[in-house]
């Protein structure tokens, strides 16, 4: 039994900064990993977490995709809605027609009708049932109106030129799109984006809590680990460490979850929404998740799980003292 | 300097009784001393008071020259780092091997990990274990155990070595080996602090005794008559 001659322990301040360093970061490497396959040891009750997260991420991420894919919808719609173009009172067939003709070689029209103002005139009568008052007129009070299919594969910025030309031509009174039910629409996204953040971040909340609380069962099953780490000396950082660690990991490989989960989705989903839009006569198609969102979702599922690990280390570990 | 000094100290737990009351006492560098008394006479609180597991609710303490009466809690840790213990109970931990029960504290005061293996292989050689690296404790005898509790107590070359009855669980000669360990730490610069009702080992064995009887320190200084074991010559050595 051999005893090494001690220095009376002034040996633990000789160990050099850069020494100090390296085992520092070697360390974290050394709880990373240690943290990873402890959680991999106890496979059924990591999965029922993981899994967990996992769903409290997809919801939102689903219906993030959702509206990602509405908003580019509606952005089309704009163009899909028709437009009319009113003539001035008394404008005369020939500059009406040729009005129609110049519109239909805009590169940006699909389609141009003329409804002339006796056609308009006609067809009021017929609807209206005010023959025997509209006859009392003068005047035909209708003008004459082109009415504009926009190219659903122009540019906006190109059907608002061809608009912006349409204007400044003096036969034309005025150009209106007919959008109302678009701007409906736009209208409801925006309030149904509004209710999908709250969901969020009730969803992100009921991951923090979740995260905490099998973190708190965690420490609880390592007090006496954790006595005794504190009696040789552990800092309040180095006993934290490791649930903080399984914290991330949680969030982490949740988040992974979920991305796949996501990705199971779109691909379940897509083929069916490419054939109704194909049966609208629309070429849409649902896009993935992309890789910034992704790696937001992955992200703040990682923060999620160490806040989560840290509310209940906060709470629950500096009590245990030796 | 002393290693370890205690001014007036008293430590009160509930209003009716002092657990220690006015204890005064000075440990030198590199001294080798039991603290003895009846159950509860306040042993374990002393050697808390000296870890900072307990504040003193009067007087003040001293080790290694630093009055921790109002050290920082963030603080605690490096004290802790200075003293080694050792438990009745030893407070191994049976999910991982002796290695890892020894190398913890390497580990924890921040010894990069290619430092770890050769200091821990020098504690366990040290109590006589080497070649039980990969054993897990559970497998070990009590002896054994307490050994495994010593060398995780010194791997770390503390300046103070405390130990709250080491030998309480163990037969006569096993005591006896694990009381001639100590001794060996002692002879290195060790100051050594042994809290034990073993009176039988402590009169063969000399030394200066602190005596505790219902909270009051009586200092014995060495075992007188009964002195007979073979290195007892000058145990205070100073």
């Amino acid at each position: 039994m051999a005893i090494k001659p001690s220095s009376a322990g002034a040996s633990a301040h000789q160990i050099r900064l850069r020494n100090r360093l390296s085992g520092w970061s070697q360390q974290h490497q050394l709880v990373a990993v240690e943290t990873l396959v402890r959680l991999l040891r106890q496979p059924f009750a990591s999965i029922m977490t993981w899994l967990v997260i996992a769903i409290a991420l997809t919801l939102p991420g689903a219906v993030w995709m959702t509206f990602d894919n509405l908003t580019q919808l509606s952005s089309r719609f704009q163009q899909s809605g028709s437009i009319s173009v009113y003539l001035m009172p008394g404008t005369r067939e020939e500059v009406a027609v040729g009005l129609q003709n110049a519109l239909n070689a805009e590169d940006s029209v699909a389609k141009v009708s003329y409804i002339s103002a006796d056609q308009a005139l006609s067809e009021f009568r017929r609807s209206s049932g005010l023959g025997d008052a509209l006859d009392l007129l003068p005047d035909n009070p209708l003008p004459g109106v082109i009415m504009i299919e926009p190219d659903l594969r122009a540019a906006p910025a190109e059907v608002k030129a061809m608009i912006a030309r349409a204007e400044h031509e003096p036969a034309v009174d005025a150009v209106v799109m007919d959008d109302a039910w678009l701007n409906r629409l736009e209208a409801l996204i925006a309030l149904s984006q509004r209710v999908v953040w709250v969901v969020s971040v009730l969803l992100g909340i009921s991951i923090v809590l979740i995260v905490g609380n099998t973190i708190r069962m965690s420490i609880a099953n390592r007090v006496d680990e954790i006595r005794v780490m504190k009696l040789v000396g552990a800092t309040d950082a180095w006993v934290r460490r490791p649930f903080l660690y399984t914290g991330l990991w949680y969030g982490m490989i949740g988040g992974l979850i979920s991305w796949l989960l996501l990705i199971l989705g779109w691909l379940l989903v897509s083929g069916p929404v490419r054939n109704l839009a194909s049966l609208y006569g629309s070429e849409f198609d649902l896009h993935p998740l992309s890789a910034a969102v992704a790696l937001i979702l992955l992200l703040s599922a990682m923060f999620l799980g160490w806040a989560g690990a840290w509310w209940s280390v906060v709470r629950h570990l500096d009590d245990i003292e030796p | 300097m002393s290693m370890v000094r205690f001014d007036q100290v008293t430590k009160r737990y509930s209003k009716s009784k002092d657990a220690l009351s006015d204890v005064s006492f000075e440990l030198q560098h590199g001294e080798f001393a039991f603290l003895t008394g009846h159950s509860g006479a306040g042993k374990s609180t002393l050697l808390k008071l000296m870890m900072l597991m307990e504040r003193p609710s009067k007087g003040e303490v001293f080790v290694d020259g630093e009055l921790l009466n109002r050290m920082k809690p963030s603080r605690v840790p490096f004290l802790r780092r200075k003293v080694g213990v050792v438990f009745q109970n030893h407070q191994l931990l049976f999910d991982r091997s002796v290695y890892d029960n020894v190398a913890l504290p390497l580990l924890i005061a921040g010894y990069s990990p290619s430092e770890v293996p050769r200091r821990v292989r020098a504690a366990l050689d040290s109590v006589g274990l080497l070649g039980f690296e990969k054993r897990n404790p559970i497998e070990l005898s009590g002896g054994e155990q307490q050994r495994v509790g010593i060398a995780r107590a010194v791997v770390n070359k503390p300046q103070l070595l405390l130990a709250d009855e080491p030998t309480g669980n163990l037969d006569p000669e096993l005591s006896e080996e694990i009381m001639n360990l100590f001794l060996r730490f002692q002879q290195v610069g060790v100051t050594v602090l042994i809290a034990t009702h073993d009176i039988a080992l402590i009169e063969r064995m000399g030394h200066r005794r602190l005596i505790l009887d219902h909270g009051t320190l009586f200092d014995k200084g060495a075992g007188s008559d009964k002195n007979a074991g073979p290195d007892k010559g000058d145990a205070n050595g100073h």
